[in-house]
């Protein structure tokens, strides 16, 4: 566990450099759990870092806006990575004793916003952008040498966005979003009407792909972007539409190892309350369920992986961030709340930052 | 004495009275006063665009050369103003990137038009066959190639007949789909009715919160999309240098007045909508403090008065550049995040451009 005890010798920029006594009580009781970008009130940005009970634990300053967060016990850092199309990912220790570092995307190269580490948490990865060649990559960093950048590999498609690590500890699995952006032209999409998104499953001690999966061709302005890996290992993904904005394809679907790619069939109202737009998926601690989020329509869906059917629908205005929590989900919002569904004993809270849209949990 | 009390009641309720545009009424006139007449506007100066090439392939002269690139001008400005409108009509059938493929970043459009002129592609002549085209090859950007670009002297000779041809097939293209957005603008059961009077069974607005949500989207996005697709790859940066030819429409000369479109066609829905006068008596403030930026914006357009290629080297009119890179940059947060604020909307930044 992250033990509180070393927040208190924390040193550099902005980490937790002065704690108000409220805060040193909540770190008296409580163990890192969840971890999540965000937004200040002052406008900056910056992530945070929660206790069992919300509690405030930490803060880490950043110099712009940040996404998803990874953490490795073995390596006993975590890295916050920039919102694409940013140039950095902090790497700090969650047990404070070391100040932050940041690392800086290659020239030529951007990060999309997610990562994960090896199982040994010897090496990081973090998808990026060769922007030049519009095609994806997966950054490779030594954390045991500085988190020196010492190769990269293609994901095979345009725009990754998530990555995860399968339960065998040696295929990664990256969303290929199919959207092509250039730092010349901000976050404008470069390529809609010829989107190519995907799912790959890529080896990571070679980069060998190992398999590559795409919804039926009429979908191809259907951004694969979010992903959750369920009980028996299948990849349940989420999606955000870029075609006509009057048509509905569905949203969600899972992917396996064996080449099954399929969307589910979400309830015509419950679909349409997405609003074409599904901003991160979990699943629960047993793989039972998976949670798919839309900040666009104020939702969150908690599906039953089996019977492939909603268990539950739930409002949350601005809600995105999400991860298992009992035996349901914690969901974060755009607003600064903090809410537990599906199964999840937590009561409603209100924070005084803005989450972004990724909440991480750590135990 | 009565006299001396009207006046009183007026002066008390005069501050009141300027905040009382209701959201039904911003919707409404947004629809009816702004968007509408712009996609009108947008179908007259695409039809006589259309008409123009006619005129130029049946009866090639300098004459009627100098009308259809004025009718260009025209139809690419009334574009322009509307661009910034990307709901409905303009999303479906991928008629933004039709109408102008651009940001073209590898020049695609650029080598489709050229293999087609030079393999006088006799399918990218009728409208049937060029609308199964490339998107890059049958919008505004092609046009331009075919009126200025190298090898344009040729449409008043024999030998350009069949870069006319060309040309004319996409000005009726883009005079047809300038067609489809006005009359997606005016269907019955369509974006319009929808937009102004929001209920909760829609698929698109629900509310009309969500509908204000999508006009405040619009400007912000639009402003951001002008700066960073029209303003910014031009210029010179602390790593290169300036890049005259990244900036659209430079073939034409039409670069500037193309931002300058898109500025006048957001700031005519901001002014005319009243969408920052929809807000509590503590925000009246607003209204004023983003026209005023707008106002700063097109100053600074106003000072770049040289084409392109020679304002991107004089110190001056770089200067303007630049600080209207800044004015885009404080007017995306006036909109996207005061005003959006100011009209309790949800400005929590997971739904206000996703990831």
């Amino acid at each position: 566990m992250w033990q509180r005890r070393a927040f208190l010798k924390a040193a550099g920029a902005g980490f937790a450099a002065s704690l108000l006594p409220q805060q040193v009580l909540a770190l008296e009781r409580n163990e890192l759990v969840f971890a999540s970008s965000v937004r200040t009130a002052g406008g900056g940005y910056g992530a945070v870092l929660l206790g069992e009970r919300g509690d405030l634990i930490a803060s880490i300053a950043l110099p712009d806006r940040g996404h998803d967060i990874t953490i490795s016990r073995e390596a006993g850092r975590g890295v916050v990575f920039a919102r694409q199309p940013g140039t950095f990912a902090l790497v700090f220790d969650p047990a404070g004793r070391e100040a932050p570092v940041t690392l800086t995307s290659v020239e030529g190269r951007h990060f999309y916003g997610h990562g994960v580490f090896s199982p040994d948490g010897r090496l990081l990865y973090a998808t990026e952008s060769d922007f030049e060649a519009a095609q994806g990559v997966v950054g490779i960093y030594d954390a045991t040498d500085g988190y020196r950048r010492i190769g990269e590999f293609p994901t095979y498609g345009t725009g990754p966005h998530e990555m995860l690590l399968m339960p065998d500890g040696v295929t990664f699995v990256v969303a290929n979003g199919g959207i092509e952006t250039h730092p010349d032209f901000g976050r404008t999409e470069l390529n809609i009407d010829t989107m190519d998104p995907s799912v790959v499953f890529i080896d990571r001690r070679d980069g060998r792909l190992v398999g590559q999966l795409r919804l039926e061709a009429g979908l191809h302005q259907l951004s694969i972007r979010h992903m959750a890996i369920d009980g028996r290992g299948r990849v349940w993904f989420g999606c955000q539409y870029k075609g006509a904005p009057g048509e509905s394809p569905q949203l969600v679907g899972y992917a396996t190892m064996d080449g099954a790619i399929e969307l589910v069939e979400l309830p015509p109202g419950t679909l349409a309350d997405l609003r074409n737009y599904v901003g991160s998926v979990a699943a629960s601690a047993d793989g039972g369920m998976v949670a798919v989020s839309s900040p666009q329509g104020d939702l969150l869906v908690a599906i039953d992986t089996e019977g492939k059917r909603p268990v539950l629908v739930e409002t949350l205005r601005n809600g995105c961030g999400l991860a298992a929590d009992g035996a349901g989900f914690v969901a974060t919002s755009g607003d600064g709340a903090m809410i537990g569904i599906a199964g999840a004993e937590r009561e409603r809270q209100s924070f005084g930052f803005l989450f972004d849209n990724h909440v991480l949990r750590v135990g | 004495m009565r006299l001396v009390l009207i006046v009183l009641m007026l002066l008390a309720i005069a501050p009141a009275a300027a905040q009382t545009t209701t959201v039904s009424q911003v919707l409404q006139t947004a629809v009816t006063q702004v968007i509408r007449p712009g996609m009108l506007e947008f179908k007259a100066r695409a039809s006589g665009l259309r008409i123009a090439m006619n005129a130029l392939c049946s009866v090639p002269s300098e004459g009627t050369l100098v009308i259809a690139k004025g009718q260009f001008r025209q139809a690419a400005l009334a574009y322009g103003r509307i661009e910034f409108l990307r709901i409905g009509p303009l999303m479906e059938d991928n008629r933004v990137d039709r109408l102008l493929f651009w940001p073209d970043r590898k020049g695609i459009g650029l080598k489709q038009v050229q293999a087609i002129l030079a393999t006088e592609d006799a399918t990218a002549t009728s409208l049937a066959t060029l609308r199964g085209k490339s998107v890059a090859a049958q919008g505004f950007g092609a046009l331009e190639f075919v009126l200025y670009g190298t090898g344009a002297e040729a449409l008043l000779q024999p030998e350009g007949a069949f870069r006319c041809a060309y040309g004319r097939a996409v000005a009726a293209n883009i005079a047809q789909i300038a067609g489809e957005l006005a009359a997606g603008w005016f269907a019955p059961e369509g974006i319009a009715g929808h937009l102004t009077a929001p209920q909760a069974d829609f698929a698109d607005y629900r509310s009309e919160n969500e509908a204000l949500e999508e006009l405040v989207g619009l400007l912000s996005h639009g402003i951001e999309a002008t700066r960073d697709t029209r303003i910014n790859p031009f210029l010179a940066t602390a790593e290169r240098a300036a890049r005259p030819k990244e900036a659209l429409f430079w073939r034409a000369g039409l670069s500037m007045a193309m931002i300058r479109a898109n500025v006048d066609g957001m700031r005519r829905l901001l002014e005319q909508s009243g969408i920052a006068r929809a807000v509590a008596q503590k925000d009246a403030g607003l209204d004023n403090s983003i026209d005023f930026e707008f106002g700063n914006a097109v100053r600074a357009l106003d000072l770049v008065t040289l084409p392109v290629e020679q304002a991107v080297a004089d110190d001056k009119q770089v200067a303007a550049l630049n600080y209207l890179v800044i004015v885009t940059g404080s007017l995306q947060a006036l909109i996207g995040e005061q005003l959006s604020a100011a009209l309790g909307l949800s400005v929590g930044f997971s739904s206000l451009d996703g990831d």
